[in-house]
């Protein structure tokens, strides 16, 4: 599903990712770790074809980004770090309108408020303006989307930093139900016990490298942190 | 797509506070404007009818008397209010609505209501052209400049193009719903201008493609600020930027651009001033156009002359009265002065407004500002066709009444006199203002303007969309 080939992107001079090789399946949840600056967010926007590689190739369903930056986009959705929607439109309105633009417009209302308790906004705060909502709400009405676009492949980045551990649950339960569909998942994160928890694989990346890659049913919890820290502090 | 951004645009910046705020002063404004500028026109122009039909009235009742002392008493004409001065009074205020005809004279139009206002007259005076012209440009920049780069800064835009939209479709789509607003705030007043159309009767039949044409000059300016804005907010590096450079836009258009072009037009075409103008046409008159040709020997020659012609030896075995002649013949020898020096006023006039028309490339402010005045028939090219029509009707209405002295007033000299019959059937004044056609081709320059300024703007949103940065 998705898929990066010695993918390399420099700015002027700086190496933010050096050739870069991974593949994501079907059903299959891959992790970045590492810290600020290593590269994952870099690897999320080739992807989305908002910044052009330097060299190596990007490809979602087999079809090149670059190429055809309109339809590769149709099979992933993308959730940030902070999901941010349009204050003056109620949560259902912007489901609405992201699903929209999408291609899908034939929703009906309760279709719409169905992705949203799949999600598990609380129902009454569907028709409130989404200024008044928190962090964890955003973030389900991003769900949400992604669920309404029946994207094949997510990509996320760092979607439950600052989340609560019950909301951050509830985002990983989510993501083993869309994995079970048979979902691709790219996720870059900081959080390495949900890595462990529901990625089923994990690479670490440092300067721009990734200098790690494992299956997560092979490593405790106690092997990944430690994987991890060794590659930090080299 | 199209349709749906549109909608979702329209109805985000519908829920905005500051947009209804704003857009609620603005119609207002215009409302105001229309509807002060209505009931200025109607009251101005029933005060004109019945001023030039009491003046007409005075001139018929004069009594018996000399024809040429009829023609002293002269008579009063005001220049026709057109019905669309209510959107803009254009410069009116500035060349007067009145003239005062007179033998011997060729008088100013005069009656200039900004000669007696102050100077905080010309930014205060409320009119559908000002609000037009200056507060709905500033209105779509602030509604506009936050369009692409406001969305840029707050992420909106990533999760937007990353769902595989069309950058072209985001922003054109964006546009048609600001588009919407927009027309809101216009509506009330348009739906109250075209009322207004209706009930003026017959008169305003003929304004009709005139509003028309002002509709679509308006709608086409507007257009440049839209474009200009949403293009500068794809392109600006932050949404403040891009304000700032919108800001910068406006203030030079609107507030620079006029009195520049103003300053710039006096000191390229200077013009004498009044006191200079009415003196050479006085000496012109009283020395002769070469300065060598008093007015004694004219008249010396014209008396050898016109006797010869008769074969007579003196004045009083004319078969007509020789007052008549000599005073036609001055009165002609005044008229060439007043070509010559009017000419070259004119000339000076509309050599600046075709300064000012150039400029209109630079500044598409100007360009309305001309088209707008020229349309509503109150821009100096109609100012000075009433001027010339009113001179025309004056050398007319004094010639036919020396004519009466010269044939009916044989024996009698100066004691010769006429009486209403006379004056009734002078003809009576009827202004006729230019075709529709002869006025848009005069404004070719301002629609050549506007119309390269929708272009490059337009142009400029296309590119600013071929490659769109979400940050």
């Amino acid at each position: 599903m998705l898929e990066a080939r010695s993918l390399t992107k420099t700015y002027n001079g700086f190496t933010a990712l050096d050739s870069l090789d991974l593949t994501v399946g079907e059903g299959e949840i891959f992790c970045l770790l590492g810290a600020n600056g290593a590269g994952k967010t870099t690897t999320i926007n080739l992807f989305l074809n908002f910044i052009a590689p330097t060299s190596g190739s990007v490809t979602i369903r087999g079809l090149d980004v670059v190429a055809n930056p309109l339809e590769t986009k149709r099979y992933v959705a993308y959730i940030p770090e902070t999901v941010m929607l349009y204050k003056n439109l109620t949560g259902l309105e912007n489901l609405a309108y992201f699903a929209a633009l999408a291609g899908h417009d034939s929703y009906s209302t309760a279709e719409l408020r169905g992705f949203l308790e799949q999600s598990g906004l609380p129902n009454e705060a569907a028709e409130r303006r989404v200024g008044t909502y928190s962090k964890g709400m955003r973030q389900k009405v991003g769900i949400a989307i992604a669920l309404a676009k029946h994207a094949e492949s997510l990509l996320l980045d760092e979607p439950t930093s600052g989340l609560d551990p019950k909301a951050s649950n509830e985002f990983a339960n989510l993501l083993r139900t869309l994995r079970d569909r048979g979902v691709a998942v790219l996720m870059a994160t900081h959080d390495l016990f949900h890595a462990k928890e529901t990625g089923t694989r994990v690479g670490i990346m440092k300067r721009g490298r990734m200098v790690a890659s494992l299956e997560t049913d092979e490593v405790g919890h106690a092997d990944l942190e430690r994987i991890y820290l060794q590659h930090m502090h080299d | 797509m199209l349709l749906r951004i549109a909608r979702k645009e329209f109805c985000d910046i519908s829920r905005d506070g500051r947009f209804r705020g704003s857009a609620a002063i603005v119609a207002l404004l215009l409302v105001t404007a229309t509807a002060l500028g209505w009931q200025s026109w109607q009251e101005i122009r029933r005060e004109h009818d019945r001023a030039q039909a009491e003046a007409r009235e005075h001139f018929d009742d004069q009594g018996e008397k000399n024809p040429h002392a009829a023609a002293h008493y002269g008579l009063y004409l005001f220049k026709p209010k057109p019905p669309l001065s209510f959107v803009d009074p254009g410069v009116d205020p500035y060349t007067g609505v009145s003239v005062y005809l007179e033998a011997h004279r060729r008088n100013e139009v005069g009656n200039r209501p900004a000669r007696d206002a102050t100077a905080l007259q010309r930014f205060g005076e409320l009119t559908a052209a000002a609000v037009l012209q200056v507060l709905m440009p500033l209105l779509i920049v602030f509604l506009a400049f936050p369009a692409v780069a406001g969305e840029r800064e707050q992420g909106t835009l990533r999760q937007v193009m990353s769902l595989g939209v069309r950058p072209s479709a985001l922003v054109a789509g964006k546009a048609l719903g600001l588009t919407l607003a927009l027309a809101l705030i216009a509506v009330p007043a348009l739906a109250m201008g075209v009322g207004v159309l209706i009930m003026a009767g017959p008169e305003s039949a003929r304004t009709w493609p005139h509003a028309l044409a002002l509709g679509t000059g308006y709608a086409v300016y507007l257009g440049i600020f839209l474009a200009a804005s949403l293009a500068v907010s794809a392109l600006a590096r932050s949404s403040r930027v891009a304000l700032i450079v919108l800001l910068g836009f406006w203030i030079v258009n609107a507030m620079v651009a006029p009195r520049l072009a103003t300053d710039l037009a006096r000191r390229a075409v200077p013009t004498p001033s009044a006191f200079q103008f009415a003196e050479a046409i006085r000496s012109d008159i009283k020395a002769g156009i070469d300065g060598h040709d008093p007015e004694d020997a004219r008249l010396e020659r014209l008396k050898r002359e016109t006797l010869a012609k008769h074969n007579v030896e003196t004045v009083e075995e004319l078969p007509i009265n020789f007052q008549g002649v000599a005073l036609q013949a001055g009165e002609e020898y005044g008229n060439a002065v007043f070509d010559r020096h009017y000419g070259a006023l004119w000339k000076a006039f509309s050599g600046q407004d075709s300064l000012r028309q150039w400029l209109g490339f630079a500044f598409p402010t100007l360009a309305i500002r001309d088209l707008s005045m020229a349309l509503a028939g109150t821009d100096n090219a109609r100012a000075h066709d009433f001027a010339e029509s009113a001179e025309a009707y004056r050398r007319d209405l004094v010639k036919a009444l020396n004519r009466d002295l010269e044939v009916n007033g044989a024996d009698l000299g100066f004691m010769y006199q006429a009486g209403p019959e006379l004056w009734k059937s002078m003809p009576v004044f009827r202004y006729r203002p230019p075709s529709l056609g002869a006025t848009l081709e005069s404004l070719r320059l301002a629609w050549w303007s506007l119309l390269l300024w929708l272009i490059a703007t337009t142009g400029l949103v296309r590119l600013s969309t071929r490659a769109l940065r979400v940050d």
